[in-house]
């Protein structure tokens, strides 16, 4: 069923042509294009203060600039490192679809997607070693969460895409901020443009899929793809709030600061900006049937 | 800070119910991955918690996935002594 809706959606095949081209048209080579500074300025934002987990809060209020900038340095890297662990996760998974029955119609296209995603890890990761001396990991572990086995492509492509949007949420502006420093804004502005073809591009395909999920799924069923898409989204959002960087920004009781920051007042007003075009796209096509899921830090 | 008068293992086991409302407990031997308490999703929080609660750092590459499996592995590996 999702395979023929793949196959004949005249509106997916022309995407898919126009993004192809697009992205024959605007290749560039990754590792020519940075200059690499051996250092960036230290007194300065790494990150637009307006992004970082602190802005606004009162914990913000305790630290001093030169505390900000260091934050705001390490808040950085640990954006970069989710990168670095979001890409190899839906390569995987896109390697695993690439020229199967499934996905034949998309192929021609995941081919630019896995190459282009293979470049921005790269340079990712760059940034995260060259200025920050690692790459943050990310504790994976635990049950895999099930979600009705006739949706396993739908939410491969649905967390690809939340990914994605969270990500170039903060890539679109930081791209255009002149408080960064040029090597920052150029990563961003790079990403940005690369990742608007893979955002429209997971849209369509999340929709066909859905759609072809949905005519065949049990109420039940689509009760549990928009709890577990809820709960992605949590997840993403909370992987922002990093104790580890908290520790390296040398704020005390990294671990106490995290929780504050997630129960307070400015995290539903930070989630609903970083997610406001993800949550009305899954909320217009009855992917998501509720409000934001309650936080993984408080179920 | 978290309540201090409730053990460490206490704290754990209740954040674990917390998520789970048809639970009343959670046997020290249960194993929490199998039997689906602890996921993919909520596997950050639970380590993050172990860590906060024990003062141990965990390095996720090192880590032995059997040391988090259950309460009393749990409990003797970063919370005895």
């Amino acid at each position: 069923m999702t395979t023929a809706l793949i196959d004949t959606s005249e509106r997916l095949r022309d995407v898919l042509n126009r993004l192809s081209s697009m992205s024959v048209e605007d290749y560039y080579n990754p590792y020519q294009v940075f200059d690499w500074p051996d250092s960036l300025p230290q007194e300065m934002w790494w990150m637009s203060p307006e992004l970082t987990t602190t802005h606004g809060t009162e914990i913000a209020a305790e630290l001093s600039q030169e505390q900000l900038y260091r934050l705001s340095k390490y808040e950085s890297v640990n954006f970069y490192s989710l990168n670095v662990h979001g890409i190899r996760e839906l390569l995987i998974e896109v390697t695993r679809r690439i020229h199967t029955d499934e996905f034949a119609t998309p192929s021609e296209f995941f081919h630019h997607f896995i190459g282009e995603e293979n470049e921005h890890m790269w340079f990712f990761a760059q940034f995260c070693l060259r200025y920050g001396g690692k790459i943050y990991k990310q504790p994976r572990g635990g049950a895999e969460t099930i979600p009705p086995s006739k949706a396993a492509s739908l939410l491969v492509f649905a967390r690809i895409l939340i990914f994605e949007e969270l990500v170039d949420h903060f890539n679109s502006r930081m791209a255009l901020d002149e408080r960064l420093d040029d090597t920052i804004r150029k990563i961003n502005r790079i990403h940005h443009q690369d990742e608007s073809r893979h955002i429209a591009f997971g849209r369509e395909l999340v929709r066909i899929l859905f759609e072809g999920f949905r005519e065949q799924a049990t109420p039940e069923e689509l009760s549990q793809v928009s709890d577990y898409l809820g709960r992605y989204m949590t997840y993403s959002f909370e992987s922002l709030f990093s104790p580890q960087v908290y520790r390296d920004a040398g704020i005390p009781n990294p671990f106490e600061v995290r929780r504050r920051l997630l129960t307070g007042p400015r995290r539903p007003e930070f989630e609903a900006q970083v997610f406001r075009k993800t949550h009305s796209f899954l909320t217009r096509y009855g992917l998501i049937q509720a409000p934001m899921a309650a936080p993984e830090s408080a179920r | 800070m978290r309540q201090q008068t409730t053990a460490p293992i206490d704290q754990i086991k209740g954040w674990i119910l917390a998520k789970h409302e048809n639970r009343t407990d959670v046997a020290a031997d249960e194993d929490l991955i199998d039997n689906r308490l602890v996921d993919s999703l909520s596997f950050v929080e639970f380590v993050f918690l172990i860590q906060e609660l024990s003062g141990v750092e965990i390095d996720m590459d090192t880590l032995d996935i059997g040391d988090v499996r259950t309460l009393a592995a749990i409990q003797k590996r970063f919370l005895a002594g």
